[in-house]
């Protein structure tokens, strides 16, 4: 008997001889053409003295001068690894306390939450220029809101601007990051409460436990996989940072904000110093690559456990 | 649950929303200001609103032909990384093949990748192909980053599917590319519909990579906004005018996808 | 020591209503079991029992002291849940030993109870797993051990073997009633299983949408159930129920003339159990015949579906009656003491 068959054709007889595969080939050529060939060229660059503003700078081999130069000669790159640092884990610490304690609070204490969670989640969807703008206009030294409000109640001098304050800018440019993504930390430990099971938390009520210890001894451990997760994914992206802060301060004042992703702008961008720019952008990569080796190792985990 | 406690978790809640949404209004007001207004020493909280702004910076200052680039570069952004990472994405679903956890290791780490170490080598390499200061390669380099978005997300809508549903297809006569197409896709349709969006937004909020990449005709919206902060005196109101425009739209998509948000910002490790 | 539901309603956000004007009394040391089917607001009186939910009116009474607002904690109750709700990042000693933790037990006290309480349940050998390396059984055991390990004065348990395989089922419940007779601890046992209630329970609440319909002993139960829903619901294969009435002294239904000398006339339906229905092969004064439609064995006993006209019932006899061929011609006798006589309308049974 001969029965159409629905959907043949080239691509159902490729499927059906099990090379299915095949249709990653699409996404691989993209990524390899566009990312995968492009960094090797600039691995390749980051030997070379190829540089934009320097004449006779046009790509001779200079083996590994510039690794040398970063590690040895350049402590404005260690400097803005430092600022980097610091942001990194004043930002991650901040927004995984409120963040989380806020999920808390919309978990037990709120009924209908989904509307007040879109509206949440507002700052963290905002194009990050139109966030650095916002709070540029919001802390603008002579007729910014927010500074005026501050300098009202005295907490700011009315010499002083956040923005153009040598020791205040970095936790400035910190509290807009915190923020801008504190919701983000909210989201994911609402869901991951969400997810939890119900049954661990009433036979920990029935064998007797007080509200903080259920919290102690259930709710932290069984979200422990989400808390990796979250720490580690704010990580990598406090790490990338660079359009908030490079419209909020370009950096400054001074380098006082200057991040690493500003700096590997600065020594590409505007000094054109390719070959040397190919090692920074290289070291930004080679930390998140780390960073997001234990993120996946982290997810992975998530998914064998009872969160889903 | 005891009174006061509700009252202060209300209490609570009200500060932070304040907190978090006032920023936004603040912006949303100075695109209404006058100059006079926007600049006044005390906030003005209530003024009468201009509507100068919008006309002018659109029409006047040539702003209009980047809210089109900004347009065409993530719709065609989206429409690329679903043709290319949606069949991928099912192929991680479903299929078993040697190295496949790895190669799915991979897409996250593309995904990961700080846009400065990537966008040093594209702007080589699209210079040397002679694609700078196009959409193509903008587009081109926000499809690699939202590529693996999709695969993650998708991955996971199409595990979602019980298998059965796969089974009782076949048994009922399509091949498999017919249940692909005709079975498989229209059921991850509305997860396919989140994807798109959150591709979108993603990729109209971009900012280095358009940057870097494009410098006059083909400007976004992100790219331009900062053009116009001067050191000799900005127009807030008209940046705040562009502002809006670049951010009214994804606030309308984020009450949208709100409900698949979390599974494509934590790579389908969780989900909403 | 007295427990006591009194006027217990339960009404859920979605206008569910679970329990309705629920009352029950029973003392301290008795096996209890809560039966009905699903719906019936059995695990709803168990929740609100163990304090995990709140009545919407109503109290909950423990000695006399009303306990309905106390939280969970401090009504000296335990629980068994259904899918045992172990603690998956703990390892077995730590599941079973974490009520005396939170209640700030001495660490070499606490040593010694779980030990205790670990060879009452034969689970010593297992202290060091995880509970996702336990199988049904061991988990089961692990659940119950901590529910049992502090002592408690009552302890819950909602469906505790629903979970497990049939084999496994049966030798628990006999551990069930061991655990019960050694420790004398009150145990009320939700189930929707009647073999599970009758075998387990010294008294057995039977509830039915929300309300207890009848509380007694098994044998009381069995024998004198207080409705139809109670003789249909116990008893397997269920109750043959034939609808009539009576008038002289004789019941009248369709396919069936009975006679039964000190009923009152009116509508009625009466209810035999099949276990209970005498057989001949051939016919006395008085029988109706009955054809045989099917049989089925379930040995030592069979089972015959036997109709006459309209009126169908079934017998359950001895297997050596397999030799009937089905359409064969029998005959039945409803011995007077066996049957039931519920109130047509109500379903109350007559006394």
């Amino acid at each position: 008997m001969n029965f159409p068959r629905v959907g043949n054709g080239i691509l159902g007889g490729v499927l059906d001889r099990g090379v299915g595969p095949l249709f990653l080939v699409p996404a691989l050529l993209m990524l390899v053409v566009l990312l995968v060939g492009p960094f090797l060229y600039m691995v390749g660059v980051s030997f070379t003295d190829l540089s934009f503003a320097l004449p006779g700078h046009d790509g001779n081999f200079v083996g590994f001068e510039n690794y040398r130069r970063l590690m040895r000669e350049d402590p404005v790159f260690w400097q803005s690894f430092g600022t980097t640092l610091v942001f990194v884990f004043g930002v991650v610490s901040v927004e995984f306390g409120l963040g989380f304690a806020l999920a808390l609070l919309l978990f037990y204490h709120v009924q209908r939450r989904r509307f007040v969670l879109t509206l949440l989640l507002i700052p963290m969807m905002l194009a990050p220029v139109a966030v650095g703008l916002m709070w540029k206009l919001m802390l603008h030294g002579e007729f910014g809101m927010l500074t005026h409000y501050l300098r009202e109640l005295g907490l700011l001098d009315p010499q002083t601007a956040l923005l153009g304050n040598h020791d205040l800018v970095l936790p400035t440019v910190m509290l807009v990051d915190v923020w801008e993504w504190t919701p983000f930390v909210t989201l994911v430990f609402l869901a991951g409460l969400l997810s939890l099971p119900r049954e661990p938390f009433e036979a920990a009520v029935m064998d007797g436990a007080r509200p903080w210890q259920v919290f102690r001894d259930i709710t932290v451990p069984l979200l422990r996989p989400i808390i990796a997760l979250v720490l580690l994914l704010r990580g990598i992206d406090a790490f990338k940072e660079f359009d908030k802060v490079f419209i909020l301060t370009g950096g400054g004042p001074g380098t006082a904000t200057e991040l690493i992703s500003i700096y590997a702008w600065r020594v590409n961008f505007r000094n054109w110093d390719l070959g040397y720019g190919a090692v920074c952008a290289f070291m930004v990569y080679l930390v998140v690559l780390i960073l997001c080796a234990v993120s996946y190792k982290a997810i992975y985990w998530t998914e064998g456990r009872a969160v889903k | 649950m005891r009174k006061p406690w509700r009252m202060a978790a209300l209490a609570t809640l009200v500060a932070v929303l304040v907190i978090s949404l006032t920023p936004y209004l603040w912006l949303f007001m100075t695109s209404f200001k006058t100059r006079l207004d926007a600049l006044a020493d005390a906030p003005v909280w209530l003024f009468t609103p201009t509507f100068e702004h919008y006309p002018m910076v659109f029409l006047d200052k040539g702003y209009l032909p980047m809210v089109g680039n900004s347009l065409i570069v993530a719709g065609v952004t989206t429409a690329l990384s679903l043709a290319i990472g949606v069949p991928a994405a099912y192929v991680f679903a479903r299929h078993d093949f040697a190295g496949k956890e790895d190669l799915f290791f991979f897409f996250l780490t593309t995904r990961m990748a700080p846009p400065i170490s990537v966008v040093v080598p594209m702007f080589l390499f699209f210079g040397y192909v002679g694609l700078i200061d196009t959409r193509t390669s903008v587009i081109l380099a926000h499809s690699t980053f939202n590529l693996s978005l999709v695969v993650w997300m998708m991955r996971g809508f199409f595990a979602d599917i019980p298998r059965e549903i796969d089974e009782a297809a076949q048994m009922d006569g399509h091949t498999r590319a017919g249940m692909f197409l005709r079975v498989l896709l229209p059921l991850a349709a509305p997860g396919m519909a989140a994807t798109a969006v959150l591709c979108f937004i993603l990729s109209w909020n971009e900012f280095l990579y358009a940057l870097i990449l494009v410098a006059f005709e083909s400007r976004t919206l992100t790219v331009g906004i900062p053009g116009l902060v001067t050191p000799h005196g900005t127009l807030w109101g008209q940046v705040a005018a562009v502002a809006m425009v670049a951010t009214l739209p994804i606030v309308v998509f984020t009450f949208l996808v709100q409900r698949h948000l979390v599974r494509g910002l934590t790579f389908g490790a969780v989900k909403g | 020591m007295a427990v006591a539901f009194r006027n217990v309603t339960k009404v859920f956000p979605d206008g569910t209503v679970a329990l309705d004007g629920f009352n029950l009394d029973f003392e301290t040391g008795e096996f209890v079991v809560l039966l009905g089917p699903s719906g019936s607001g059995k695990t709803t009186a168990c929740r609100i029992l163990a304090g995990l939910e709140p009545a919407t009116s109503g109290r909950i009474e423990v000695g006399g002291r009303d306990i309905t607002d106390l939280p969970p904690r401090e009504r000296g109750m335990s629980m068994v849940f259904q899918n045992y709700a172990l603690y998956a990042h703990k390892s077995v000693y730590d599941n079973i030993a974490y009520p005396l933790r939170v209640r700030g037990v001495p660490k070499q006290r606490i040593e010694g109870r779980v030990r205790d309480t670990a060879r009452l349940l034969q689970i010593d050998e297992l202290m060091g797993r995880r509970p996702g390396q336990l199988s049904g059984g061991q988990a089961q055991r692990v659940a119950v051990a901590r529910a049992l390990v502090w002592q408690p004065e009552i302890c819950l348990m909602d469906e505790p073997l629903s979970n497990l395989d049939a084999i496994l089922r049966l030798q628990t419940r006999t551990e069930l009633k061991r655990l019960h007779a050694e420790l004398k601890t009150t145990f009320v046992f939700v189930t929707h299983d009647q073999e599970e209630a009758m075998t387990l329970g010294n008294r057995i609440a039977v509830l039915k949408d929300g309300r207890l319909v009848q509380f007694d002993t098994p044998r009381e139960i069995y024998h004198r159930p207080a409705s139809r829903f109670v003789a249909e619901f116990i008893g397997r294969p269920a109750m043959n129920i034939i609808e009539g009435s009576v008038a002289g002294g004789v019941f009248r239904a369709e396919g069936l003339d009975l006679a039964v000398p000190d009923r009152s006339d009116g509508t009625a339906a009466l209810g035999i159990r099949p276990e209970h229905i005498l057989l001949h092969r051939s016919p006395r004064d008085g029988m109706q015949p009955f054809h045989l439609d099917v049989k089925e064995l379930v040995e030592p006993d069979i089972l015959l579906f036997l109709s006459s006209g309209p009126l169908s019932l079934v017998v359950r006899s001895k297997a050596d009656l397999a030799n009937l061929d089905d359409g064969a011609e029998v005959y039945l006798e409803l011995p007077r003491d066996r049957l039931h006589f519920f109130d047509a309308e109500t379903g109350l049974r007559r006394p």
